[in-house]
Order: structure tokens, then sequence, then C-alpha cells
């Protein structure tokens, strides 16, 4: 028997609106989310995997609007004979009767909807055993079934999940952990696992995919999909990451000192040319600058945000360094330079609350940012 | 800076002519000229070459231009610690700037560069104050001068550039602007008060926020409703999958189906027991018929023998009522009978009292009329007595005024007479002796001595003699009264028929005496007949016209009277027995009757029996029969009892059967009902969850709850933006504040030993906002600017201006002082005063002077300035 080849995604998220992002933005967010079916198909034709499994939360809610739904099963539909997989995952869990209704309808022949936990034969001698959300939190390990079943002499078991495994489950707060060693204690060869936006490996047969296309800066990754191959019942999977993503969501995080140039630095690290419109950025700086330095990198990231998709400074971790020739800067002398240096000691007294420090900081950089405006 | 020399050429006046202030130097420099010589020229043009561009087209540019035209060139030379410099700028046509290094005579700068350098030069770097200190009546500007202005503007342009040069020293105007800038963007956020400003982007976002969050509870409550909805589709998916369970459906029909089964048997049996127990009632029913039967049949028998012997006691009992009616009857009759004869002799006994009585009324009566006439007789006799009596009164009767009529007229004829007499002759005779002759006259003897009167004539027989007449004579009618009397006497008396006064009495006593006597009469006859004679006549005609009875009186009324009473008791005794008898006699017709009708009562009664029993001779077998009758009846009905019994003891419960049935039923209709509901529910909540996921609530909630998070942000953003802003601009203004006072000071110290020169006892309070000069204590009394004359306020400005500039100097930063006909409206003391404050002044300063009042500032003394002709290299 030839090794069997399937891609293992999970977290599509599709119809995911990104309220919280400029319109425009939003838009573009939203397609990439439905283009990742697409990329997910061709990264399973090029490795030679004839099934793809979505380990959960295909659809960011249990009423995606139709348009979603139809469009996500005509996309899957086009790519035949490639067969999907869909597990109902926490946002679109069993109780949106509605939607597994409506796909169930729906659904090309190649859609295998896995919302009953009972053995799937995925080839002959493939086994899936899938554990789909009940609701949206089940309060319980739905994988607890999978230990004594279908269990079959020289079968490839390979188990598909959706859920934490320890309480670092993407919302938090989760009671429903899935059993870390489950693999190892249903004699799975490999467990699929969905929820995890990032791609993890929890051990060498259980494995998170993280999501085909970000959505948050929290990973810090680049959207991946992993091709999974087992040779036989027994053998160890063979785990290929493949990159799905068409955003980057990313982190920059940019340490200063004081005397750096960040906005020099800053200049060194940025992605290149049209990458940077595929990009979301946030940058974190931390560390120290001057004010001088902090003005500049503020106005290096105005000045470079056009060019990608989101470019955002998150300065919570910089302190702000002001020096003599800072403030002279504003004024050598005179009731400028006296307000100045007013502020600049509000900014450090300790016996005053971080929030009018700062405000003090804030204003401080304000000034300088005015007195550079007004000019000589 | 100073300010070394001054050239212009083809400026306003002078049209193609050149001019030149040349040696400027430190201190006091004065151009003192008369008008129209080119001193406001001169100051003009300098103006405009530090403060216009040379690329401008201004208005003020155009008034420095000939009439004849031209491009106005206008050169300076200047100090500064960097060297010597020559200034050049050329207006209108052929525009240029240039500064040049005088030392090295190199090209420095040209055109913006050149304008750069002259900047740096006036405002003294970044944040340097101005390089000049202009003061002049009127603007700096190069506007035109009005020749009226009034004071009020005089003063505002002077204190204004007061104002703009003490900013200048405390690098305000940077502040300003910053200040400027920060509340711009406060002010676009907020208003005055710190609310959110309405239409400002910070109320914007509140907005937003607001109704981002508004729309997400909408949501959050469309998603609830959807999630809601969908678990209890699942719920009703559920119950309905339960209920549709193939075993349980069975089951519940065979419960019906067993349950239908028993009910059904129990039911039968029910029929079955009912028809015996039927049966069982009819049989008791014929059975209490035929028992009815003999029962009644027997105590009609003995009824029939007890009313038979009651009817012989009744019959008995009758006859002897009926002989009570008679004896009453009997004693009845009799007692009538006596008092018809009692009361036989009570009225004839009565007709004999009555006649008796009759007889005694009528003797009686006329007793009474013979009574009666007597009275009358005596006093018809009365009467006829009263009458002659009346008619004899008559007669004599005379009234008593025919008497005293009489009286007086006696009395009359008396006096008239004696008159009458004593006035007649008189005839008395004395007859002699014995003379039997006597004298008779009217043949009456007349007597001796007596006197006799004569009247008429009185004829006197003497006898023996003869006769003699004797006449009176008198007068005829003398005596007329008298005989008038003596006539109504005469006739009077026979009127009464008496013949004299006397007489008239008598028969008047005669009269009273008869009257008593009838008076008299009258009374015994009212006496006799009270009534009237006349009732009393008529009485006695009307008893005399009754007839008399016949007056037979045979027996004595008493013992009529006895006997009749005697009648009378024995007419009530009569009655009373009658009255005894009478209710004897009632109570035995009605015990007659009572007998009677029992008597028919029994009789009819029998003779039903007789009828009901039949014939005598046959009641004998009609009881056998019925008796027996009874007896079969009675065997018939214990007969079907026990079977009815039977039955009744083996009856399964109908009614738990039916209510097993029911139950079953109930089981069964409630799952099928339930199962519509749910399907009911399903197709209901099917509905609602396919409007809502297609309206995809949950994205648009999702969508929403992060939008809100990003308002949310937002806002927080403008709320930490207004804190920034607000605390900037606090520290600003409190900087600012801090700074005037700083400045105020070292100016207040400068400006004092200047006032200190010009006024006595003089100080000056600045407001702290402005800058300016607010009020004066003069003489410990404070004193508003306003009041100020013109020409102190000028002096004033011009100190100020002083004090700021040795303030500048003192800083390293000298500037030179241009007074343009600044000292207008100061008298010649204070004008000496202003001129030791400026030299005192101008030890470190320079000091140009530009003044029309050539006698007045010739006392000033200083570097006297003269222009000169200048022609340009124009090469």
């Amino acid at each position: 028997m030839s090794a069997f080849r399937f891609l293992h995604s999970s977290d599509l998220h599709l119809g995911r609106r990104f309220g919280n992002l400029p319109e425009e933005l939003r838009g573009r967010l939203r397609e990439a989310r439905h283009a990742a079916i697409g990329r997910l198909a061709a990264r399973a034709r090029e490795s030679g995997a004839s099934t793809i499994l979505l380990a959960g939360d295909t659809f960011d809610t249990e009423t995606p609007a139709p348009d979603i739904r139809r469009q996500a099963l005509a996309e899957m539909g086009h790519h035949a004979p490639l067969r999907w997989v869909l597990l109902p995952g926490n946002h679109d869990s069993l109780q949106a009767s509605q939607l597994w209704g409506a796909l169930r309808l729906e659904a090309p022949d190649n859609v295998v909807l896995a919302v009953e936990p009972a053995p799937l034969a995925l080839a002959p001698g493939v086994t899936l055993l899938p554990a789909p959300c009940t609701t949206r939190r089940p309060g319980r390990d739905l994988t607890e079934w999978m230990d004594g079943a279908g269990r079959e002499e020289g079968a490839i078991r390979i188990g598909l999940a959706h859920g934490a495994i320890r309480d670092f489950a993407e919302e938090g707060g989760a009671t429903d952990v899935i059993a870390p060693d489950r693999a190892a204690r249903a004699g799975l060869d490999y467990l699929a696992l969905g929820d995890w936006h990032g791609s993890l490996e929890v051990d060498v047969r259980t494995r998170y995919s993280g999501t085909p296309e970000p959505d948050r800066f929290k990973h810090d990754r680049p959207g991946t999909a992993l091709i999974v191959s087992i040779e036989a019942a027994g053998a160890a999977p063979e785990v290929t990451p493949v990159e799905t993503a068409s955003f980057a969501w990313r982190t920059l995080r940019l340490d200063l000192l004081s005397q750096d140039d960040g906005a020099a630095l800053l200049a060194g690290r940025l992605p290149e040319g049209r990458e940077r419109r595929q990009t979301l950025l946030r940058v974190a700086a931390a560390g120290r600058a001057s004010l001088a330095g902090r003005t500049a990198l503020a106005a290096a990231i105005a000045q470079a945000a056009p060019e990608f998709a989101r470019l955002e400074l998150d300065e919570a971790g910089l302190a702000i360094d002001c020096e003599a020739t800072d403030l002279d800067l504003i004024d050598r002398g005179g009731a400028l330079r006296e307000a100045a240096e007013a502020l600049r000691a509000e900014s450090l007294d300790a016996t005053r609350s971080a929030a009018e420090r700062e405000v003090a900081r804030a204003a401080l950089m304000r000034l300088f940012s005015y007195s550079q405006q007004a000019g000589a | 800076m100073k300010i070394a020399a001054l050239r212009l050429f083809n400026v306003r006046r002078f049209a193609r002519r050149g001019v030149a202030i040349e040696g400027i130097g430190d201190g006091v420099n004065v151009l003192c000229a008369a008008n129209e010589y080119g001193k406001s020229t001169s100051f003009d043009a300098l103006h405009a070459l530090f403060f216009q561009p040379h690329t401008g087209q201004a208005k003020e540019l155009k008034r420095l231009q000939p009439y004849s035209g031209g491009n106005p060139l206008v050169e300076a030379d200047i100090i500064v610690p960097e060297g010597r410099f020559r200034l050049t700028k050329q207006f209108l046509g052929g525009r240029r700037a240039s500064v040049m290094a005088l030392d090295s005579g190199r090209l420095v700068a040209q055109a913006d560069e050149a304008e750069n350098f002259i900047a740096g030069l006036i405002r003294g770097g970044t944040a340097g104050p101005a390089g000049l200190l202009w003061v002049r009546q009127g603007n700096t500007g190069l506007e035109k001068r009005k020749e009226d202005e009034d004071e009020r503007q005089v003063r505002e342009s002077l204190l204004t550039s007061v104002q703009g040069e003490v900013e200048a020293i405390t690098g305000g105007r940077r502040m300003s602007q910053i200040i400027e800038l920060c509340a711009g963007e406060l002010g676009a956020l907020v208003t005055a008060t710190g609310r959110a400003k309405s239409g400002g982007p910070y109320a914007a976002a509140l907005e937003e926020q607001a109704r981002l969050a508004e729309e997400e509870a909408r949501l959050k409550a469309d998603v609830d409703t959807l999630r809601a909805a969908l678990d209890r589709r699942a719920g009703a998916l559920r119950q309905l999958a339960e209920l549709d369970k193939a075993e349980e459906k069975a089951a519940r029909r065979a419960a019906v189906v067993e349950a239908e089964a028993a009910f059904e048997t129990a039911k039968s049996h029910a029929e079955t027991l009912k028809a015996a127990r039927a049966e069982a009632a009819l049989a008791r029913s014929r059975f209490e018929a035929a028992e009815r039967a003999l029962k009644g049949f027997r105590a009609a028998m003995e009824r029939l023998a007890a009313l038979k012997v009651e009817r012989q006691a009744m019959e008995v009992r009758r006859e002897e009522a009926q002989a009570k009616r008679g004896a009453a009857t009997a004693a009845m009759e009799q007692a009538s009978a006596e008092v018809q004869a009692a009361e036989r002799e009570e009225r004839e006994t009565r007709a004999l009292l009555a006649r008796l009585e009759r007889a005694l009324a009528a003797r009686k009566a006329a007793e009474e009329l013979d009574a009666l006439k007597q009275r009358l007789g005596r006093a018809e006799a009365i009467r006829a007595r009263l009458e002659e009596g009346e008619a004899a009164l008559a007669s004599i009767a005379i009234p008593d005024a025919a008497i005293e009529k009489l009286q007086r007229l006696d009395e009359g004829i008396f006096r008239l007479r004696t008159a009458e007499e004593a006035g007649l002759p008189s005839l008395r005779i004395a007859y002699e002796g014995e003379a039997p002759a006597r004298v008779t006259i009217d043949g009456r003897a007349l007597a001796d001595g007596e006197e006799q009167a004569v009247r008429d004539v009185a004829r006197l027989d003497l006898p023996g003699i003869g006769t003699l007449h004797v006449r009176a004579n008198r007068p005829a009618g003398a005596d007329g009264a008298l005989k008038v009397a003596e006539e109504k006497r005469r006739r009077l008396l026979a009127e009464i028929s008496v013949a004299d006064l006397a007489e008239a009495r008598r028969r008047s006593g005669e009269a009273q005496r008869q009257a008593a006597a009838l008076e008299g009469l009258r009374i015994k006859a009212r006496h006799l007949v009270p009534e009237g004679l006349k009732a009393l006549r008529e009485e006695v005609a009307r008893r005399a016209a009754v007839p008399a009875e016949a007056l037979e009186l045979k027996g004595d009324p008493d013992e009529v009277r006895q006997a009749l009473e005697r009648a009378e008791a024995r007419v009530g005794a009569g009655r009373a027995r009658a009255h005894e008898a009478e209710p004897r006699r009632e109570r035995a017709m009605e015990a007659l009757m009572a007998a009677q009708s029992s008597v028919a009562a029994l009789d009819g009664e029998l003779a039903r029996l007789e009828a009901e029993l039949g014939p005598e001779a046959e009641r004998g077998g009609q009881e056998t029969a019925l008796a027996a009758a009874h007896g079969a009846a009675a065997a018939d009905l214990g007969t079907c009892e026990t079977r009815a019994g039977e039955l009744e003891a083996a009856a399964p419960d109908l009614a738990s059967a039916e209510a097993a049935l029911r139950r079953a039923r109930s089981v069964e209709e409630g799952a099928r009902q339930e199962e519509e509901r749910l399907r009911r529910d399903l197709a209901g909540l099917n509905a609602e969850i396919r409007t809502r996921s297609d309206d995809a609530v949950e994205e648009a909630w999702r969508e929403a709850g992060e939008a809100r998070e990003a308002a949310d942000a937002r806002v927080g953003a403008f709320a930490s933006e207004v804190a920034v802003l607000d605390r900037l601009r606090e520290a600003l203004q409190a900087s600012r504040s801090a700074a005037r006072d700083l400045y105020l000071q070292p100016v207040l110290n400068e400006l004092r030993p200047l006032l200190g020169l010009l006024f006595d006892d003089v100080s000056i309070v600045f407001d702290e906002k402005s800058l300016l000069p607010q009020t004066i204590r003069r003489n410990g009394q404070e004193e508003e600017v306003e009041r100020l004359s013109g020409g102190m306020r000028e002096q004033l400005s011009v100190l100020t201006r002083l004090a700021f500039a040795r303030l500048l100097a003192q800083d390293g930063r000298p500037a030179p002082v241009i007074l343009d006909d600044a000292l207008v409206y100061s008298d010649d003391d204070r004008i000496e005063r202003m001129f030791d404050a400026l030299h005192r002044q101008a030890r470190d300063q320079q000091i140009i002077v530009f003044s029309c009042r050539q006698r007045a500032f010739a006392k000033l003394g200083g570097n006297v300035l003269h222009m000169s002709d200048w022609e340009p290299d124009l090469g």
C-alpha cells in the first residue's frame, strides 16, 4: 500500500469581517480568506495529496451569509476530485444546525461533512475519526471516543478534532481540553487539530496546522498548511508545512537605545516592494528613544504607511528620553523651554500616576512636533 | 546691529535723484529738517529695506515710487559683530537684493539669500528679538499717514508696537504660534468647557462609538435570539426523534389496543349484568305486584268485615240523634205556644191600659178647659172695666199743658185788669147812715164803700133818683189786650170744657185717680193672663175644638198595669224557654246529619268493597289463586336475583378499564400532538433561523463588536489627545505667564531710572497679559493710562522702547532705536528731559531720531545728520 497523503488545515474563518479595520482593507482580507480555499487546493495538488482535512472553524460564524457558504462550496467543488473533509469547530459547531443542514443540501460530492463521531473511511485502509464540536463549548473532551474506535489490523487511523489541548485556546478560558496525548492513547497515526491559529507541533503525531490565512498579529508567522504523508499504520507521519497565506500579519519588534536612529533601523527591517501591500505590520517599538528619535520614527512610519495594507506603531514599550539637545530644538531658553522642562519633569515624576506621566510625556512630544512645525 | 549709512535713489520725492545720510554713529543721531525735506521718505525707505521683500508688489512699495515712475533703490550700511555689510534692495522694476561685505567687498548674498540675511538681522535668528526698534508717530508700516490721526490711534499704534517688541523679546511669537496650533487642534475636538465639540472628530468618534455599541447590542440580541432558536430547534429535533422511534410508537399503539380489548370485555360483561339486573328488577316488580294484589285482597276482606260492624253502630247512633231532635223540637213548640198566649194577653192588657189612660187624659183636659174659661171670663170682665175706665178717663182728662196755659192766661188777665182798673174811673158809694135804697150799677147793687171802676159806661140806677150813666170815655181799644187774653181764656176753657182754672184742676186730680185705678186693673189682668188675653182665648178655642173622648172609665189603671207586667213576664219566660230548646235542637240536628253522612260513606265503601271482592261465593277461590301467584313470583325473583348477583360478583372494573384505555389513548394522542407541535415549532424555528442566518447576523454582530472596539480605541485616543493637548496648553500658558513676569521685571528695571529722569515719583503698573502699561501710580495715586496726556503716553512709549533696547543690548543683541517724529506732544521741559533720557540710553545704544521740530530738537544735541546728494553705483 502506498503512503496516504493529505493536507491538514483549519480555521479558515470564512466570512470574517474585520470590523476593526478600515473599510477597504476589510474587503481584501475577507476575499483573501475565500481565496485560501484555492490556495489550499493548489498546495494539495502540488504535493500529491488527494484529501484536505479542515479541522474546524471553516466558517467564522454559525450563520455565515449565504454567499460566503455557497461560494466556498462552489470553490471546493471546483477542485474535484480533491476531497474536502469539513469538521464542525467551535465557531461553526453542530449547534449551527441551519449551517450544517444547508451544507448537507448544497455540498458537492467531493465535500464530506464530518458531523458524526464515527469512523469514516477515507481510503482503503485509512479511517478518519472525527470529533465534531457539538456546541460552542462542549465542556468535555470530544476525542475520548477515538480510544477504542475503528481499530482494524493495518489500518491507518487519523483523528480530526478542534479545540485546545492546554489552556492556550485561541479564545482563552477553555474547560473542554483535548487530552494532549490523545494520539498515543487512541493509537492514532495522526491527530489533526484545529483552533490554534499558529502552526504547532504538539508531538510527532499531533499537530495544529494553524490557519492558512492569518487574521491577527498574535502568532507572527506566515499562514501555512501541513502536507502529511503516512507510509503505513504505526509509521511516523512525514509533515511538510506549505505556505498558503495571501496576507502577512507581522509584528516587528524594534528594540531601541536612546541614541539609536529608530527611523533608519526601521527602514532596514521593513519588507520590501510589493510585499508591503500584502502586509499588515505592527511595529512594536521598545526600549528608549530620544524625543527627536521618536518623532522621526513616527514620521517614518507615517511616511511608509501608505505602502502597506496596514502599518501601525505600538510604542507602549518605548520610553522617551529627553535630552537637553532635544529641548534645545524646542527653544534654547525662554517660555517654551520652560514649558518643555516642566512637562519633562512631570513625565519623570515618580510621585505622579502613570497616566499623568504619560500625558505629560505625550504633551512634551507634541510640543516638540509643534515647535518643529512653527519653525524658527 | 548698528546702522552706519542710509542711501536712497528714486524714492518718492527724490525722482531720479539720490540722497545719502552718512556717518550715522553710536549714540544719538538726529536728522532734523523741515517738513517735505525728505525725512519721512528716508524713514519709509529704511523700513522697506528691512521689512519688505524686494520681490514684493505691495501697495506700500508703490508708495515709494516717485510720481514720475522709476524703481526705488535703498541701500544701508550696517555694522554687526560679524562685520560691516551693505544691504541693497531695488524694488518694482529691476528688482534685486544684495548683501555685500564692506570689509572684503565680497558679494555675500543675493536675492532670496539676501532676504534671509536681512531677516536674520531683524529677527536675530530663530529665537532672537527684533534687531530694530521702531518708534514713529503712527505705524511702523508704510501705510498712508493720516494727518489728522487722533490720539487714540496714536496711542494704540504705539502700544501695539510695544507689545510686539515685548513678544519678540520673550520669544512669544513662536509661543503664540504653538499655543494657537495647540488650541486649534484642541478646539477642533472639544469646546471651551471640555466637552466634545459637536461636529468635531471627537464628537463624531463618540457618536460612532455609541452607534456601534447600540448596533452591537441590537445584533447581539439577534444573535442570542438565533442561538436560542437553534438550541430550541435542536431540542425539538431530539424530542421529535424520540417520539418518532418505531418501538416507542408500537408500544404506545399496543398499549392502546390492549386497553381497548380489556375495555370491550368489561363493557360486554357489563351489558349482560345490566340485562340480568333488568330481569331481576322485572321479576321483583312482578313479585311485588302479586304481593300487592294478595295483600290488597286480604285487606279488603278485613275492611269489609270491619265496615259492616261500624255500619251497624252508626245506624244506632243515627236513631238516637233522630230521637233527640224530636224531643228538642217538641220542647221548642211548646215554648212558642206559651209565648204566643202570653203575648196575646199582654197585648190586650196593654190596650186596656191605653184606653184607661186616654180617658183620664180627657177628663183632665176638660177640667183644664173649664179653668181656662173661668180665667178668660175674669179677664174679659177686667178688660171691660178697663175699657170703661179708660173711656171715662178720656172724658175728664185735661192735658197738663192746658192747665198750665190756663194758669198763665189767668195771671195775665189779672195783671192786665189790675193795670186797667188802676186807670179806670172808679166809683165808690158811701151810704149814709142806713139809707135803704141801694144804688145799683148795671143792675147790681153797689155795696157801701165798694169801689167800682167804670169802664165804658156804667149805668147806675140810683133808686129814687133816677138812672145815672157814667162814661169812662176811655179811648177805644184801651182794653184790647185784656180782651184778647180773656178771649183766649174763654176759648181754652171751652175747649177743655171747664169753667175755670180751679175746675180744671179738680178735674185733673180726678183723672189721675182714675188712671191709678186703671193701672191696678191692668196689673191684675196681667197676673191673671200672663200669656195675654188673645193667646188665652185662642187656647180655649183650640181645646174646645178637640172632640171629647168617650170618657168611660172601667177599672183601675194600676191593676191593669200590674196585669200587663205579669203578661210581659210570661212572654219573657216563654221566650227564654224557646231559646233554651233551640241549641239543643241544633245539636241534635248536627248529630243526626253526621250520623247520616257516616252511614252514607260507609254504605259507599261497603258497596265498593263488595264490588271489588266480587261475589261473596267466589272470594275464597280468588284469595287462594292470588296466594299461589304470589308464591310463584317470589320464586322467580329469587332465581333472577341470584343470577344477577353472580354476574356482579364476577364483573371486571369497567371504570378502571376505561381509565386505562383513556390513559393509553392520551399517551398516544399526547405523543401525536407533541409531534405535531414540535413539527409546527420546527417550521417556525426553521423560518426564523433561515431568515436570520441568511442575514448573517452573527457575522454582522462580530463585525459590529470589532468596529466598536476600534471605536473605543479611537475614543480613547481622542480622550488622551484632549488630555495631552490640554496639558500642553496649560503648560505653555503657565510658562508664558511666568516668562512675562521674568522679562517684565528687567524691562521695568530698565524703565524705572528713565521714568525717574522724566517724572518725579511715577511708577508704572503693567498689565500681566498684554504687558501694556495699565496704570500709572503718581504721588501714590493710581491713574488710568487712558487718562494720561498724549504727551505723557508717547513719552512712556519711547521710554519703554528704550528700556527694551537696553535689555537687548545687555543680552548682547543691540538694536537701533529709530524715532520718527515720536515726540510731537511733548512740551519743552519734558522734551529736554526726554533728551536726557535718550542720551543716557545712547551710551551703549544707537538711536536715530527724525524730527521736523528743528528748534526743539536743536537742544537734543548728539550727532547731527545731514542729507547729501548721492548717485548710486548702478554698475
